[in-house]
């Protein structure tokens, strides 16, 4: 490199770099993202556009994005709280996002009142989501249900009828009778869509489990795991008034199904399998080669092709529970200026949710806005997906939530992923002992703190 | 060079053609040797540049068949394509489209005749080999282009670098040599005290490193990614010393004795000797600047202008969607320049040895 | 003045780029977080602390993560600590060899895959040691072997982490290549006249002559195993599976520290790590006036 280059570099580098920004008269507001959705590059687009037309309109405020990317998201995030160089609004978080940074959210209720802000644009069940003990902590943004999807090209191929378009139609099997939608057809049709390399299925004795190619179902991204036994009902791993680590036979026999998927009946894929170049590593329905996936309704933000449709979730029991996610924007209880990030929190639940919620892939909360959303997903999904069924789970929703807090929620939500992560990882699993085993760690886990 | 190797060869008594015939065969020996471990090593390169040609059915379907990227030859029959496979029949084997799937039997058009009526074949169609071409996508690397600002990221990169190594060489190699050559009082205890510094895990260090850098109002800057770097860090202040104590102190003291004083020392005899080293320090930092993610990372949040590559690479690495072709292509992308700067360096590793087989 | 004070001066000289550095970068942080060790800081509750004394230091000894983390990292140094001496010194050796052709492109081809980002080269080696389609199995299975499942298994994740590690190894190679570089060819005619073969030129010249450099790779080696992090932490996506395998004692410390926001244990379990990798580190030191050879007759 010649000198001449290099003192051009040296000098420019200062001129862009090195000085630190001048101070301004505006207000900055900085929108951190990356705890949830937000990333992917259209996304990054959309959210550019709605920051430049908010910065349009309000000359006093300079709003300001920082995008990190998911992997690193919650250790930036901790280092700039911690530094006292937090940003002001934060999101789209979830609830299991939220909980992690619990103890950090601004309370909404007096800008509320302070500004007079309208929240029957919502209803009252959206709204008392986000009303805990530490005050008002968000404003409805999105919901995502959860939905079974499939591909109905893998159906025809097996001679099978597609699952049913409406919680309580039932399954109707090859030969014409009908049986309820449950967990049972479900793992049975499932085992059909499950083949190896020389076409045979998993239900036949000649079927070879260590060359699968096409799997039947999975519970696509269970997180850290409270997801996958939602299907039994819902529950939570800590009683509020006795303070026991607790699980009940619901998710018990859910915890089973899904081990028994894996490791006997073979129609879920394993963790190893999930990772495979097969499975897309680690986005299996997106890879065309999996049936059945239960996700939410945030998975049309990325989901790619269009040979994919929606149906109902299976019951247990005869009864139906479809886990939910909410996410939104939150304030950061310590920042400079609550009343210019109340304006911009405002501003992104309010005018520019539609255009954010469109590559978000969330519902809106506020029913008039639904049809709209729907449409602009149409528009993306040409193939006219069946989205009458996502909205009809919001009626089996569940509760207590699957990300429902607990004590000491960071160490308790670890042990679950690890107790997950087991199963999913080793054969010959005793499982009603190792949930013996984890309830008790999980006991020590709130004992910690109660 | 050629001066040592006719001292070496002079050396040997055996006939001068059993001796070149040896020679050529040890060359061509140990070339292949290294030729295989070069292969094995770069076979995840292998892995990664075929990823980045592939879309991400490509990669789906590698999982199980050909590594290379292959798209399946398609039949278009009234509107929709249909895959063209290999069926087995009694009179041989024919190339059928596959019309439709099913457990038992498929039912196949002839691409060659698709008026003619279906043809029903009994057994599995995942059996059947299916008929490929090779279909690169070297579309991915114009969409990381487009989607990545290349120019840009490698602007600041270089930048930020170039001025990180010039403050390493700077400070490393003043402070290598007064461990290496000088009579400081408590030497050793502050020797202990400098690799004590790489020890202590970043991650405890980060929050009150970052909290300082904020609280002097450097974050949102080049600052802390380049001014550190000046005052010598523990790496490569160890390492250049290594090498320093390596050089026999004669020549120091002739220099001395002519009246040399400590920096003239260093220009004309320390660091002629060092090249090998100092280069791969350079090397090192470079490398590193280009790779160093998490710190630029915090620094540069929500300044997108300054970001370097390694930050900026990572669109394609978000939640729910990841791309890996286009992880890769981008990885490759960032690459090119590093790898050619280190080709480059090596002139002087080369130089290296002959300064040091001349001149004495 | 004497000489020797005059020397000392410019010594101080020299050296104050990093004294400056230390008392304005590095001292600060060192001093926080060893104040934080006795405290409670959470990052969820910055503005409660607490002073503890000893107690996060007690707490060490009844945390079982402890022993385990420490125990994978031990588990895996077995390997990984011997070829991290070896395979540098071998390859750069077989790079430096006079008849070897292709040297520059060689060279560079090795020093590659070090400069691929981390993030890269996991998912690169995660497609290549997957169980089910990674290449390395399919390969096996073109010999008829059934490969294992290396990134899923307790045990088998060591040698994984390990090829994955080689795969880094251009740093190494390139330090020692350096050294290489560096020796007086007049010392390798002095040993052929003394009738040396290539093998006695390796062992009593270059073998000497490159041992600062060798000791340098030891040393970090040491010091990089307690710090082994970034690897396990995307490869587990920062779990530490499977079991607790790749619960090295960095990732439980960063877990604490990051995950479970506790900075105030987590840095006490960072001055664990350092009082154990000094000691290592100090006993190196005191290790090498045996084996280290110094031209230049100074040493530790």
């Amino acid at each position: 490199m010649s000198k001449k280059l290099l003192l051009v570099l040296c000098l420019l580098g200062l001129a862009l770099g090195l000085v630190p920004a001048a101070a301004q008269d505006k207000v900055q507001i900085v929108w951190f993202i990356g705890l949830g959705t937000g990333g992917a590059p259209e996304q990054r687009e959309m959210q550019e556009k709605v920051v430049a037309a908010f910065n349009a309109a309000n000359p006093d405020i300079e709003l300001v994005l920082n995008v990190a990317e998911n992997t690193v998201a919650r250790d930036t995030l901790s280092t700039l709280i911690a530094a006292g160089n937090a940003p002001d609004i934060i999101g789209p978080v979830g609830s299991d996002g939220a909980n992690a940074f619990g103890g950090n959210w601004l309370d909404l209720q007096p800008l509320v009142e302070k500004t007079g802000y309208n929240l029957t644009q919502w209803n009252e069940a959206a709204v008392n989501f986000y009303r805990t003990p530490e005050g008002l902590i968000g404003l409805p943004l999105a919901t995502f249900p959860s939905m079974l999807y499939y591909r109905p090209a893998m159906f025809d191929e097996a001679g099978l009828n597609y699952p049913p378009a409406n919680y309580g139609d039932p399954y109707v099997m090859p030969d014409g009778t009908e049986v309820e939608w449950d967990v049972d057809t479900l793992r049975e049709i499932a085992m059909i869509l499950t083949v190896d390399a020389n076409g045979n299925d998993a239900t036949m004795p000649e079927f070879d489990p260590d060359n699968i190619v096409q799997w039947g179902f999975h519970f696509q991204w269970y997180g850290e795991g409270r997801q996958i036994p939602t299907l039994w009902g819902a529950e939570s791993l800590w009683n509020p008034e006795t303070g026991k680590a607790q699980m009940g036979e619901a998710w018990r026999t859910g915890y089973k199904w899904f081990y028994d998927g894996m490791w006997k009946d073979h129609f879920i894929p394993t963790a190893a399998a999930e990772q495979s170049d097969a499975l897309g590593a680690g986005n299996p329905f997106n890879s065309g080669n999996l049936a059945m996936a239960q996700s939410h309704l945030w998975y049309t933000c990325c989901l790619e092709g269009s040979e994919w449709n929606a149906a109902a979730l299976p019951s247990y029991q005869g009864k139906w529970n479809v886990r939910l996610h909410a996410d939104t924007f939150r304030i950061f209880k310590g920042t400079k200026h609550p009343d210019e990030s109340f304006r911009v929190l405002t501003y992104l639940v309010g005018e520019a949710s539609l255009d954010l919620l469109s590559v978000y892939g969330g519902m809106p909360a506020r029913e008039q806005d639904q049809d709209e959303f729907f449409r602009r997903l149409d528009e993306k999904y040409p193939q006219g997906v069946n989205w009458e069924v996502v909205k009809q789970g919001l009626n089996y929703s569940d509760n207590p939530s699957h990300e429902a807090w607990m004590p000491n929620y960071l160490k308790a939500r670890d042990r679950i992923s690890a107790f997950t992560t087991l199963l999913a990882n080793t054969p010959g699993l005793d499982v009603d002992a190792e949930i013996d085993k984890f309830l008790a760690d999980l006991q020590a886990i709130f004992d910690e703190v109660q | 060079m050629a001066i040592q190797t006719r001292v070496i060869s002079s050396t040997i008594a055996s006939p001068w053609y059993l001796h070149q015939l040896g020679k050529f065969g040890a060359s061509a020996l140990l070339t292949l040797f290294a030729l295989i471990l070069v292969s094995a090593f770069l076979t995840p390169f292998a892995y990664s540049a075929l990823t980045a040609i592939k879309d991400k059915e490509q990669i789906t379907a590698s999982a199980r068949g050909s590594i290379l990227p292959v798209d399946r030859v398609k039949f278009t029959y009234e509107g929709k394509e249909y895959d063209v496979v290999k069926v087995p029949f009694e009179d041989g084997v024919r190339e059928l489209a596959l019309f439709i799937k099913g457990r038992q039997e498929s039912t196949f058009i002839d691409p060659a005749d698709p008026t003619a009526e279906p043809i029903v074949w009994k057994g599995s169609w995942r059996t059947l080999e299916p008929v490929e071409r090779l279909a690169p996508r070297w579309g991915n690397f114009a969409i990381a282009w487009q989607q990545v600002n290349f120019p840009r990221l490698i602007f600041n990169t270089l930048v930020i670098a170039v001025l990180g190594v010039i403050g390493t060489l700077l400070s490393c190699i003043s402070v290598a040599y007064a461990f290496a050559r000088f009579p400081i009082p408590g030497k050793r205890i502050l020797f202990l005290i400098l690799i004590g510094t790489i020890i202590l895990p970043s991650q405890v260090t980060l929050v009150p490193t970052y909290t300082f850098f904020a609280r002097i109002g450097w974050v949102g800057t080049w600052l802390p990614l380049i001014v550190p770097h000046f005052f010598a860090n523990a790496y490569n202040v160890f390492l250049i010393r290594q090498y320093f104590l390596t050089l026999p102190r004669d020549l120091d003291e002739a220099a001395m004795i002519d009246g040399a004083g400590p920096f003239r020392i260093l220009l004309s005899v320390i660091i002629p000797q060092s090249w090998p080293v100092i280069v791969a320090v350079a090397l090192f930092h470079t490398v590193f600047a280009w790779n160093d993610y998490f710190m630029p990372l915090i620094y540069l949040l929500g300044k997108p202008e300054l970001q370097p590559i390694s930050v900026g690479i990572q669109v394609f690495n978000f939640q729910y969607g990841q791309q890996p072709h286009l992880i890769q292509a981008t990885a490759l992308m960032g690459l090119a320049l590093p790898v050619l700067i280190f080709f480059m360096a090596q002139r002087v590793f080369m130089r290296g040895v002959v300064i040091t087989g001349v001149e004495k | 003045m004497s000489l020797k004070r005059i020397q000392q001066i410019w010594g101080f000289i020299f050296l104050s780029p990093w004294i400056i550095g230390f008392l304005a970068f590095t001292l600060f942080p060192l001093a926080a977080s060893l104040i934080l060790s006795f405290t409670d800081y959470n990052l969820n509750r910055a503005d409660e602390i607490h002073w503890l004394g000893f107690a996060n230091y007690m707490k060490i000894f009844t945390d079982p993560l402890v022993g385990i983390s420490l125990a994978a990292t031990f588990k895996f140094a077995l390997i990984a600590l011997p070829l991290s001496i070896i395979l540098p010194v071998g390859l750069a050796a077989l790079l430096n060899a006079k008849q070897l052709k292709g040297k520059r492109i060689l060279r560079t081809l090795f020093y590659m895959p070090y400069m691929v980002p981390v993030v890269s080269s996991v998912y690169i080696w995660q497609g290549m040691l997957n169980t089910e389609t990674g290449w390395i199995n399919r390969f096996l299975g073109l010999l008829g072997i059934a490969g294992p499942n290396w990134l899923n298994d307790i045990v088998w994740i060591y040698p994984a982490l390990n090829i994955i590690g080689i795969w880094g190894i251009g740093n190494a190679f390139l330090i020692t290549l350096a050294a290489m570089q560096g020796v007086p060819t007049e010392l390798y005619e002095a040993a052929t006249v003394d009738g040396a073969g290539p093998w006695g030129r390796f062992r009593n010249v270059t073998l000497p002559m490159i041992s600062p450099v060798i000791f340098y790779n030891l040393v970090l080696s040491v010091i990089g195993l307690f710090r082994y992090f970034e690897i396990p932490y995307i490869l587990s996506q920062g779990t530490g599976r499977p079991g607790n395998a790749q619960m090295f004692f960095n990732l439980h410390l960063y877990k604490t520290a990051f995950v479970f926001k506790e900075m105030g244990y987590g840095s006490a379990l960072a001055w664990l790590l350092f009082a154990m990798a000094f000691i290592a580190t100090l006993a190196l030191f005191v290790s090498s006036r045996r084996w280290v050879y110094y031209a230049s007759g100074d040493g530790f």
